[in-house]
Parts: C-alpha cells; sequence; structure tokens
C-alpha cells in the first residue's frame, strides 16, 4: 500500500496516536529487554555485584559447556514430544477421517482441546501424581492387572525420565494437532479423492497424493505452535523434575533460571536466553518457507 | 464399503484420543473428593467429600492465590483489550508511514520467549523496587499481550468492507467515532476470542509469578500451586484440590467460550 | 445545489493512469451518466469527486469551490455505494440519522427528513429493522435513503443498481429517474451498462481506458457518435463495423481505411426497393429471435459481419446465404486509423 498523496480527511498521522500505547508498552516490556538480554549475556555477572566483560565466551559455552549441550540435546528430544508425536496422531486421524462425515465432531473437539487450556503447572502436579512410584495410577494400575513388576519411578528414573516428560507434553499437545486437522481435512474438496481414486490410489497412497498436501497450511501451523511450547517448556520441566534427577531432563528454560537465579550465572543465563529466542525465530521461518514453497 | 470402515476407524480414534485425554483430568477431580489421609492413591475414588476444597481454600491460602490471580488477569486482559483494539484499527485501516515496519517488528515480538526476556526484565525492574508488585507480572504481560492483540485486531479490521469505512467518512464520522459506533460492533466475536485467549495465557503464567514474586501474598495460583506441592508432596486429595481450583476459572470460561477458544487458536498463524 | 467540474484532472496510481485529462462540465441539477467499459476510470473519476481518492493532477470543483483538499465531510455530498454500505448494526432509522448525528443537525429536523425520506422511499415500516432482515431491494432503498436525508449539493451514485435482478433493475432505474426529477439535484451516476447510461442519463459521458471519448445527450452519442468506440459501445445490438475496402461503395475523398458505420435497424433484408444501398451478400452466422424482431448476424466476407434487423420473425437459418441492404441515411463514416468520425456519408454511391 504505497502512501504517496493521501486522500482529504483520510486519517493517517493520527495512526500514531491510535499506536502509540500499545506500541509504548510492547516496546518497554517485549523489545527492550530482549535487546538488553542480548547485552547482559556479553557479561559474566552474579546479579549483585559488578559484572565482567566476557564478550562471546557465554555464546561459545552453549556448544562447549557439557552441562548446556545436554540440556540443549533434551529441548531435541522433547521436540518429537511436543511436535512430531502429536502431528503424527493428528495426521494418522486426519488420514481415517479424510471423505468421511462425523457426527458429534464439536464435542469430541471440545474434550481433546480440553489439556490445552490447562495452566501446565496443573498439568504436571496431575502427572507427578500418575506417575507417582506409590499410588500413581500407572503404577497401580500395572500392580491391579498383575503387572507390577514393570513398575517404576517414572519420573526418578535417569532414563525414563525423559521420555515420561515427554509424554505429558504429547499428552498436552495432540489434541491440539487433532483439531488442526480435522478442520483442515473437511476443506479438502472431496473431488480431489474422487480423481485419485479413478487413478487407481488406495489409501495410502490417497493420503500422500491428496491429504498430506492439501494440510500442508495447518501442518505448518502445528509445528510451529507445537516448537514454540517445546522450547519454552520451563514450567511442565521444573514442577514435574525440577531437572532432575541429576540433569536426566535438564532443558535450556530451566538453566535459565538456574543460572540467572540460582547460580548467580546471569551473562550465562540471558545467552541461553538468546539461543532460544534464535532457534524459535529460525524454526519458524524455516517451517513456514516450507510450506509457502510447498503450496506454490 | 471402506467407507464404513474409514468411519469406524474415525470413530475409534477420537474416542480413544478423547478418552486418553479426560482420564487424568477426571482422576484429578475424583482424587480430590476423596478422603484425605486415606489409602492415597490417585483417581481411585474412595469417599466423597468437599472438605478438601476447604482445606485448599483457607489453610492452603487458596483464596488470596485467585485474587492475586483475577487482579492480575483482570488488568491485563482489560489493558492489553483496549491497546489492541486501538493498534490494530491503526494497522488495519489506516495507511501511513512505517506500518509495515512496525507491523512486523511486533510480529516478532509474538514470538519472543519469556525465558529470552526474565532475565533482564527481574534485574530492571528490581532496581526499581517494582518487583514483589502486582506492576511487575502485569505491565510485562501487557506488552505480549498486545502483540498477540494488535496481530489479531488488525485481521479483524482488515476483513471489514471498505465501502463501509467510506460511507462513514461520507457521512462525517471521525476516524474514533467509526471505530467505536460502525466498526467495532461487528467484531463481538474476534474480541471475544482475544479476551478468552489473553485471559487464558496471563491465568496460566508461571515463571514470571515466579521470578517477580516472593511476598505470599501476592502469589498468583499458578505460584501457589507450586508451593502448595512442595508442601504436600504425599497428601493427594489436597494438592488435587489445590489443582482443581486453579485449574478451573479457565476450563469454566473454556466450556462457555469454547468456540471462541478453538477458533482462536486454529485462526493460523496465531503465533506466527 | 450545485455543478460541478473537473478540469484536465489527472489520476495515477503508481505507474498505472486511471484518469487522464478529464475535462468536465456538469450542470446545476443534471442527471450526468459516466458510462464505460471496467478499468475505464469512471470509478476513480466518481471517488475522486467524492474525495475517497486524491487528485494527482487538475482540479475538481462544486459551485465555484475548488475541492482537492477538501474532506469528504466537507464537500456536502452524499453517495450510494454498489454494495450499498449500510452500517449493519443499527437500525434503518440510524442508518439514515448516522450522518445527520454527526453533522450535529436538529433532533426535529432528522426526524422530519427520515420520515420524508421512508415515505418518498415506501421504507415506513421498515425503520426499526436491521440491514440484514431487509431484501436486496430494499437494502438499495436505504441506500438511497440514506443520501436523500442529507440533502447534498450533488447526489454521487457508484453503480448502485448491479447487485439487483434483472426485473427489480429496470423497475428502480424509472424510480432513481423520477425522484431526481422532483428533487433536482445535480446527480453523478456510474454504470457499465449503456442501456442503464441511456435511459437515465439527461446527459452520458462515455469513458474509455481512463479518457472521456464523448460527452453529449444521448441523442448525440447515439445519432452522432464521436469515434469508433463510442459507435461500437452504445447501442444494443452494437453498431456493425466493417472497413470500408470490404463494401463496393464508391466514395469520394474518403481514406483508404475508412470505416463504416451501420446500425441493426438501417441493415434489412434486400426486397428490391430502392430505398436501400446494395444489394450485399452474405452467410447468416446467428439468429437472434426476440419475437418482435430478429436480427440476423451475416458475415459478407472476412472482417465484415453486418446485423441485420428483421421485423416480426425471420426465416432464415445459420448457414444460409441472404441479400440485404443499407440505407444510406444511416451510415456513418470514421477514420480507421484514429477512430475519429468523419460524419455522414455524402454522395455515396454503390459501384
Amino acid at each position: 500500500m504505497s502512501a504517496r498523496a493521501a486522500p482529504p480527511g483520510e486519517p493517517r498521522r493520527v495512526a500514531y496516536l491510535y499506536l502509540l500505547p500499545g506500541l509504548a508498552v510492547f516496546a518497554v516490556f517485549v523489545l527492550a529487554p530482549l535487546l538488553h538480554t542480548g547485552w547482559l549475556a556479553l557479561f559474566e555477572w552474579d546479579g549483585v555485584t559488578a559484572g565482567e566483560w566476557v564478550g562471546l565466551d557465554n555464546f561459545t559455552a552453549l556448544v562447549t559447556e557439557p552441562e548446556l549441550r545436554t540440556a540443549f540435546w533434551h529441548a531435541l528430544v522433547l521436540l518429537v514430544f511436543y511436535s512430531l508425536l502429536p502431528v503424527a496422531i493428528g495426521l494418522l486421524l486426519a488420514a481415517a477421517m479424510a471423505r468421511t462425515r462425523v457426527r458429534g465432531l464439536a464435542a469430541f473437539r471440545t474434550i481433546l482441546f480440553l489439556p490445552q487450556v490447562i495452566a501446565l503447572v496443573v498439568v504436571a502436579v496431575m502427572w507427578r501424581m500418575i506417575y507417582a512410584p506409590e499410588g500413581g495410577l500407572i503404577n497401580e494400575g500395572l500392580r491391579a492387572i498383575g503387572l507390577g513388576g514393570l513398575a517404576q519411578n517414572w519420573l526418578g528414573d535417569f532414563t525414563l525420565a525423559l521420555p515420561a516428560v515427554g509424554l505429558i507434553a504429547t499428552w498436552v499437545m495432540y489434541g491440539l494437532a487433532m483439531v488442526l486437522f480435522t478442520a483442515g481435512v473437511q476443506k479438502i474438496p472431496p473431488s480431489l479423492y474422487d480423481a485419485a481414486r479413478v487413478d487407481g490410489a488406495g489409501p495410502v497412497r490417497e493420503f500422500f497424493a491428496v491429504t498430506l498436501p492439501g494440510l500442508r497450511g495447518e501442518i505448518a501451523v502445528a509445528l510451529t505452535l507445537t516448537t514454540i511450547v517445546a522450547l519454552r517448556n520451563f514450567d511442565l520441566v521444573y514442577i514435574t523434575t525440577g531437572g532432575g534427577p541429576g540433569d536426566a531432563t535438564s532443558v535450556p528454560a530451566v538453566e535459565v533460571y538456574e543460572r540467572a537465579f540460582q547460580s548467580g550465572r546471569v551473562g550465562g543465563a540471558a545467552a541461553v536466553g538468546v539461543c532460544l529466542a534464535a532457534v524459535i525465530f529460525a524454526l519458524s521461518f524455516a517451517i513456514n518457507r516450507f510450506a509457502d514453497r510447498g503450496l506454490r | 464399503m471402506i467407507a464404513r470402515r474409514e468411519q469406524q476407524l474415525t470413530y475409534l480414534l477420537l474416542g480413544v484420543f478423547s478418552l486418553i485425554a479426560l482420564v487424568p483430568i477426571v482422576g484429578i477431580v475424583v482424587t480430590a473428593l476423596q478422603a484425605r489421609g486415606g489409602a492415597a492413591s490417585f483417581g481411585a475414588p474412595d469417599g466423597f467429600e468437599l472438605a478438601n476444597f476447604a482445606t485448599a481454600w483457607d489453610d492452603g491460602n487458596f483464596a488470596d492465590y485467585l485474587r492475586s490471580s483475577a487482579i492480575v488477569t483482570v488488568s491485563v486482559v482489560a489493558a492489553s483489550t483496549l491497546l489492541s483494539i486501538l493498534a490494530g484499527y491503526a494497522f488495519g485501516m489506516m495507511r501511513f508511514r512505517g506500518s509495515s515496519g512496525l507491523f512486523y517488528l511486533m510480529l516478532l515480538g509474538l514470538m519472543v520467549p519469556l525465558e529470552a526476556t526474565i532475565v533482564p526484565l527481574y534485574y530492571d525492574l528490581r532496581d526499581l523496587s517494582l518487583t514483589d508488585t502486582y506492576w511487575a507480572l502485569i505491565l510485562p504481560q501487557v506488552g505480549s499481550s498486545v502483540a498477540f492483540g494488535t496481530f489479531w485486531m488488525r485481521a479483524f479490521f482488515r476483513s471489514v468492507p471498505r465501502s463501509l469505512i467510506e460511507a462513514a467518512r461520507l457521512d462525517g464520522s471521525s476516524s474514533w467515532t467509526t471505530l467505536w459506533r460502525v466498526v467495532l460492533p461487528l467484531g463481538r466475536p474476534a474480541v471475544l476470542t482475544m479476551i478468552a485467549l489473553i485471559f487464558m495465557w496471563t491465568w496460566n503464567e508461571f515463571l514470571l509469578a515466579l521470578v517477580m514474586v516472593s511476598d505470599e501474598g501476592l502469589r498468583t495460583a499458578p505460584l501457589g500451586l507450586a508451593f502448595f506441592q512442595g508442601r504436600n508432596t504425599t497428601d493427594y486429595a489436597l494438592l488435587a484440590a489445590g489443582a482443581v481450583i486453579v485449574a478451573t476459572p479457565v476450563v469454566v470460561l473454556y466450556v462457555f467460550l469454547q468456540r471462541h477458544f478453538i477458533r482462536g487458536m486454529l485462526a493460523g498463524a496465531v503465533k506466527g | 445545489m450545485a455543478g460541478v467540474a473537473f478540469d484536465r484532472v489527472d489520476k495515477r496510481f503508481g505507474a498505472v493512469e486511471a484518469v487522464r485529462e478529464l475535462t468536465l462540465e456538469i450542470a446545476d441539477g443534471d442527471f450526468m451518466v459516466l458510462v464505460g467499459p471496467s478499468g475505464s476510470g469512471k470509478t476513480t473519476a466518481l471517488r475522486m469527486l467524492a474525495g475517497l481518492e486524491a487528485v494527482t493532477a487538475g482540479t475538481i470543483a462544486i459551485g465555484d469551490r475548488v475541492v482537492n483538499d477538501v474532506s469528504p465531510r466537507e464537500r456536502d455530498i452524499a453517495m450510494v455505494f454498489q454494495d450499498y454500505a449500510l452500517y449493519p448494526q443499527m437500525t434503518v432509522r440510524d442508518n439514515f440519522a448516522f450522518g445527520l448525528r454527526r453533522r450535529k443537525v436538529a433532533r426535529d429536523e432528522i426526524e422530519r427528513r427520515v420520515r420524508r425520506a421512508a415515505g418518498a422511499l415506501e421504507l415506513g415500516g421498515l425503520l426499526d429493522r436491521r440491514p440484514r432482515e431487509l431484501s436486496g431491494g430494499q437494502q438499495q432503498r436505504v441506500a438511497l435513503g440514506r443520501a436523500l436525508v442529507r440533502e447534498p449539493q450533488v447526489f454521487l451514485m457508484d453503480e448502485p443498481l448491479s447487485n439487483l435482478d434483472a426485473k427489480l433493475r429496470v423497475q428502480t432505474r424509472g424510480e432513481i429517474r423520477r425522484l431526481q426529477q422532483e428533487i433536482r439535484t445535480t446527480t453523478v451516476y456510474v454504470t457499465h451498462d449503456q442501456v442503464e447510461a441511456m435511459t437515465m442519463g439527461d446527459r452520458i459521458a462515455v469513458m474509455n481506458h481512463g479518457r472521456l471519448e464523448q460527452v453529449g445527450t444521448p441523442e448525440e452519442l447515439y445519432e452522432r457518435p464521436a469515434n469508433l468506440f463510442v459507435a461500437g459501445f452504445i447501442g444494443s445490438p452494437s453498431m456493425s463495423l466493417v472497413p470500408l475496402a470490404r463494401l463496393a461503395l464508391e466514395l469520394p475523398a474518403a481514406p483508404a481505411d475508412a470505416v463504416v458505420g451501420v446500425r441493426p435497424e438501417h441493415a434489412r433484408l434486400w426486397d428490391g426497393s430502392d430505398g436501400l444501398l446494395g444489394p450485399l451478400e452474405g452467410e447468416v452466422a446467428y439468429v437472434e429471435a426476440l419475437g418482435r424482431e430478429t436480427f440476423l448476424g451475416v458475415d459478407s466476407g472476412a472482417d465484415a459481419r453486418f446485423v441485420v434487423s428483421v421485423a416480426g420473425r425471420a426465416s432464415a437459418q445459420p448457414g444460409e446465404r441472404v441479400r440485404f441492404g443499407l440505407a444510406p441515411g444511416g451510415l456513418l463514416l470514421f477514420d480507421g486509423d484514429s477512430g475519429r468520425a468523419l460524419g455522414a456519408l455524402a454522395g455515396a454511391r454503390w459501384g
């Protein structure tokens, strides 16, 4: 929209007045801190005494320090649980639903979406009780059917803790993917499926040739939303395991908190924060680029 | 017929996954209703009493936690809604220099995680002696909610037919009058959705409260629950009651506005 | 009450010239129709008059006031939009009153005007309804009413009838015309439908590609089109335009690439009478039987299609060969290069 000569009486400069309050709060409490984080990352600071310039050391630590490498690795693993698994489940439903009329879809949608609206702290408390070694739903359930031998200390086991937390994330997110994809799949014109049928395509072929491309937009949205949530997983990890046992479930978000507010490594925390933001930007950009390219 | 098998499979999938979604939630409600100190286990019905809720409310201070959350959430929702309507109106309906640039900036802001801004936010607010006040919780959340709200309202304003605005302009309506009398009345669904989403995100916010608030009197509900868990790790019934109390307001809002919630999340690029 | 004057008005959108050098005078009280195909610039011209688009060059005056920099609100105009643009959440009454309230018109005056407009447009019982409860025709009248109550100096109408079905369109056309003749407010009316233009306008301005092709009364445009475009645009079915070279007509002083124009009513089947020039021969390409008369599309060679009119029913079938003649008084000559009219044929002899 080129704004050369404005017709008389069209609001132009007054626009800035409308923008000002919102933009101001946004700039002061979101943009400025973002820039400030970048600045803080260049120092080593304990939050109390004066800080010391260290240049890019905090950033190199992101790849050299084993603790941080582990945390980011865990983030990647959790990405599978937050993002890929829910999307897969959603696609499964979409594939089945492709040409069927479902009655009562609204009711299902309401239930499936419910985990999304519950505070993650509540979700974490809920699942801690489910995973509890004594009295938890899973272990008591296993014992009740005679499989007591399989009962574990799910959240306290060094190898099982991360997947256990991951499954909680999947539980929270799959409803989003399912709701997104069921809406999307209903928008695919049935004639496309008919054409594929006539061409002799079986259900698998139909899925890849019609359903998947048709859902490209929705998949991009699902991936973007779930990825952002995945990288911001502070609440869930902090309440369920606190990053433990040991560092079995350490994640960058918890590292930021721990370093900035508990161990006096503010600069390091800032660097991790910057990295998280950068990864989110990059992934969102990449996902949407990929989706756009496909749509063309 | 293939179609029927597909239909059965669909219902099966829908049913199974709905069940999986419901079980933990139903379980925690049931747990909250158990007698305290009984054969404590999750989800095993053992009595039916509401006493746990009362205990959590009083001894557990959840009354205070809810009050704090209410103050913060209502303030954030009110301020963000107003500011977003104004800014969205400007972006959506007016042509001015720098509009694309400023808008992309806000779009970027949508994706900025709190984890990236919490550190300087804390230390700066501490220097201003604003930590441990409601301001520390309200202002940052207004900032990020306005990024979303502006994006959302702009989309709505852009969907309004230009001719309606032109007719109003010819009728002598100023931009302010046009906004409140002509255009916004058409946007009830959009505004409701925005309110619902901002309410949910604000109510459920945990990290910000954890960092900013140390005074017990200011704890918001999620923060309160975290501390409550620390004190009652084995008393499942009581803990469950606290959790249910914290989750209920948003769930109730969801039940009444579910269409809006879902529409909001579905409307594509909610956060990018 | 005021006239409107466009003086060498240009409008450019970036590199695109939407309106070029438009100079047009509209007398006070006139009903002027701007007509042309899409992209002709007619709507842009109207919007510039309304103040919804800025003028790139030239001046627009309402009365004796140049209004280039005057906001729409101050121009004392009212506009009827193609999609009506009714305020959806307001009642019909409030739709009427909105503009008047913005101008601080007295409450009883508003009441009076609303009642009068509602009466004139037969909307009396619908004043408390909302637009979505009304039919398309009723909505259209509300749009008209909203403009009426403003009692402006100029009415602007942007294809207000194009969303109505054909029968309603014809009916409403008449009503608008009648209304305008009663209140005699200057009206500028945009349409792409030349039949609408011909039946409604006191004067018509034909536009094409941003340029004003011709302005005049309907008769002037029909009888004496200024160029090939107007000749082909006005009239239904269109005038037959055939290069002179294709006809065995001897014409002194005519340029070699001249084009002959003849309206269907001046081309008739050959009956031997000496009123007609001819005979010409051709193959029937199509038959348009309208009951009262029939139009035959006859190809008399490449690039030489004539539309021939026959009273009542014609027995000719596509593929048949027929003979027809042209009434000499109805022939017009155009320059093949510039398209300019060269006048009626004089001294034409069939050679």
